[in-house]
């Protein structure tokens, strides 16, 4: 039991460590010192935590609390109720442990950048980023579904703030847009949430599996179909897939390149989180395997297409992002344990290929403070190294072997094929091939076009710390392109439970 | 004619779903939109509320000289009024944060119309 | 004149109405046909998924939507310009999908 409370440590220690950075804010070295610590100590904790399950408040089910169970009646002991969960429970096993530790990685990635990179670091904005990072890592942990709302709450209101600091003109105004289309799926999502209490009488989600396999509940009824609706709704909002890819792709334009890598790592283990919650509680409907293969196909195809006709790189980046979500999405919807580990592990692999993308360009950003293509040129010759790392970052996402994408969008093509669906396998070849052309169009605007007259590169040498964790993102793609049965052995016990 | 009065409070429940999702879409003004966001949670908040109703229930403490098969059957289902009350704080906090932008954003444009200041700047 | 050409002065008649301002070059005209063939590719591919519920139906929504698309062949430019940053416009969208996601896990449920 004791050390399972490192499960709990996983979100109280981003969540304690942001309130000391915002009291501390101004004082520029204890913030540094505190923030490195928090931020190498975060992807620790999850490869020394034990497997199991946490309950908050020792509120173990009476089943196994024999001191509280003595003097109750049949009424309560003869039931089911003696085995349900009366607390919030975190459970923590191989694919969370995955998920968390690359979450982990990624914020320790974006505030090793952002300490190197600004001269006074912000206390509030380093406050932001971990209050996020906690939120995200309570969703992927957390079986309690009221829980999960919460955080994403918080989550939304973390992602506003890191969008408000950036500086980045009309910055205000897309933070605006992000809460009020925020404002209306979280309350929708907990109606469903609500919907699904009022039916089940619980929100622990291992509990409402066992209330609809035993029958005590008509899975098929309206309101629980209406349920389903609403939580996938607000599944939609907190991911980024459409018809809120706009305005994702636009949060991720607005926030400084180390923000926008953390806010993407966000969204990505956001979809997985709350879409495996939605196969576990609905895997039974075969409409929902249906309806999220058909968005994530339209994920796909509108974000792509719109990533090409962009002029802004940092929108091209964005709507990239947002379209690489699709081939999450069909990973989960095929509903084979090699589908879903797929999908999981394409996951895992996007949001370290997207914060490598993020974080690269962002170089750009620093050395000549715009990301208009039309205006952009000749940035080969500033930094040649940093160009090379970029070109492998892009060669990452359009999934060229030996790199990990490469693996992870094999396998998903693979499973569609083995489901019965190569429609999926050619339209994610096809896309893949345009996101390649659409990187290799921006990289040639940008890195290897003579560079106009216009253009000022600013004398600031790109900090060290940045090229590191180019390199360190690099090293990471390959590693689990040559060897991913370090991620798939995690993912596969999560992926065969779902089905 | 007696009416069930849960049934009323979900229907209007109900009702400030709706009216604050127009609100919310089509009124211009940021404030009303921001109100009518309003009417939305606090519609979603009753309609928690309504469903933790218990005809005759009593208050969920359980007082030392109660009986617990008597208190099982009769107290009120308390799990709703926790979520209500969290989702509450929640819904204070973000409207705090919209607030502040709206103040930010009318001090730059000088107007609360978010056709003026929310529309496409063509980036 | 060939059919390349007849299509690039097409989107560019279709963008020079949208962004009088904005200066048209090559690349951009380019970038618009790639994505149009990219998306009536994949539309088309995804189309043929539903051979899964009536091979015919197939037939006829392959041809519908073949149709469709070479009479409205600039499609990129116009789904480029709905696909704004407008709050109205992105409010408008959110709840026209909430009412389809709705309408779908109610009723989609019946046949599948």
């Amino acid at each position: 039991m004791n050390a399972n409370a490192l499960i709990a440590v996983m979100v109280i220690l981003p969540i304690a460590s942001a309130l000391f950075l915002n009291l501390l804010h101004k004082k520029d070295r204890t913030i540094k010192i505190l923030a490195i610590i928090t931020a190498i100590v975060i992807p620790i904790i999850p490869l020394l935590t034990p497997y199991g399950s946490h309950f908050f408040g020792g509120y173990v089910p009476l089943a196994q609390n024999a001191t509280l169970a003595q003097g109750l009646p049949s009424l309560i002991t003869g039931t089911q109720l003696f085995q349900f969960h009366p607390g919030v429970m975190y459970v923590f096993t191989s694919a969370q442990q995955l998920m968390v530790f690359v979450l982990g990685l990624i914020t320790f990635f974006a505030i090793f950048t952002f300490l190197n990179e600004t001269k006074r670091p912000s206390g509030v904005y380093a406050f932001l980023m971990f209050m996020g990072t906690a939120s995200v890592s309570a969703i992927l942990l957390s079986d309690d579904i009221f829980n999960i709302f919460v955080f994403f709450e918080i989550a939304a209101l973390a992602q506003v703030g890191i969008i408000v600091a950036s500086g980045i003109k009309n910055n205000y105004e897309t933070a605006l847009k992000y809460i009020l289309l925020g404002n209306i799926a979280g309350p929708l999502l907990l109606l469903g949430i609500v919907i699904l209490l009022g039916v089940t009488g619980n929100v622990n989600v291992t509990d409402m599996i066992f209330t609809f396999k035993q029958g005590y509940v008509d899975p098929n009824s309206p309101v629980i179909l209406m349920a389903l609706a609403l939580i996938a709704f607000g599944w939609l909002y907190a991911s980024g897939l459409p018809p809120f890819h706009t305005i994702k792709s636009a949060v991720y334009s607005k926030a400084l390149p180390h923000g926008a890598a953390l806010l993407q790592a966000f969204s990505v283990f956001t979809l997985v989180a709350i879409g495996i919650i939605i196969l576990r509680l609905f895997s039974y409907n075969s409409f929902t395997n249906i309806a999220i293969i058909g968005i994530s196909v339209i994920a796909m195809i509108l974000g792509i297409t719109m990533a090409i006709v962009q002029t802004d790189y940092k929108r091209i980046l964005g709507y990239l992002a947002v379209g690489e979500l699709g081939y999450i999405g069909i990973g989960l919807g095929l509903g084979t344990a090699f589908g879903i580990t797929a999908g999981l592990f394409q996951a895992v692999n996007e949001a370290i290929i997207t914060s490598f993308l993020f974080i690269g360009f962002g170089t750009v950003l620093y050395k000549t403070r715009t990301s208009n293509t039309r205006k952009l040129g000749g940035m080969m010759y500033v930094n040649p190294k940093v160009a090379l790392l970029v070109l492998l970052a892009g060669l990452a996402m359009a999934g060229v072997p030996p790199l990990n994408a490469f693996q992870s969008k094999l396998m998903l093509i693979q499973a569609a094929i083995q489901s019965g669906l190569p429609e999926l396998g050619i339209i994610m070849i096809l896309l893949s091939i345009v996101t390649f052309m659409t990187f290799m169009k921006a990289f040639y605007t940008i890195y290897m076009r003579p560079k106009p007259k216009e253009l000022e590169i600013l004398d600031n040498k790109i900090p060290r710390s940045t090229v590191i964790s180019l390199v360190a993102l690099l090293i990471i793609c390959i590693i689990l392109g040559l060897f991913p049965q370090i991620a798939t052995n995690s993912l596969q016990t999560l992926a065969a439970g779902l089905v | 004619m007696v009416v069930d009065s849960q049934l009323m409070s979900f229907f209007t429940a109900g009702s400030l779903v709706v009216i604050g999702i127009f609100a919310a879409l089509f009124l211009d003004n940021l404030i009303k939109k921001i109100i009518g966001l309003a009417f939305l949670a606090d519609g979603v908040n009753l309609f928690i509320i309504t469903m933790g109703y218990k005809p005759g229930g009593i208050v969920y403490i359980f007082l030392p000289d109660m009986v617990v098969s008597n208190f099982a059957q009769t107290a009120s289902y308390p799990l709703p009024f926790a979520l209500v009350l969290t989702n509450i704080v929640i819904g204070a906090s973000t409207l705090a944060v919209i607030l502040g932008l709206v103040i930010i954003l009318n001090k730059r444009h000088g107007s609360l119309s978010a056709s003026k200041i929310l529309r496409d700047k063509g980036e | 004149m060939s059919f390349y050409d007849i299509i690039l002065k097409r989107i560019r008649k279709i963008q020079e109405k949208a962004e009088e301002e904005e200066p048209i070059t090559n690349v951009t005209a380019s970038a618009m046909l790639t994505a149009e063939l990219t998306l009536i590719a994949s539309v088309l591919v995804a189309v043929v998924m539903v051979r899964l519920i009536h091979p015919v139906l197939m037939i006829i929504m392959i041809a519908a939507v073949l149709i469709i698309a070479l009479m409205a062949m600039p499609i990129m430019p116009r789904l480029r310009r709905e696909q704004n940053d407008d709050l109205n416009n992105m409010m408008f969208y959110v709840v026209v999908a909430l009412g389809i996601i709705v309408a779908l896990f109610y009723w989609g449920n019946l046949n599948v």
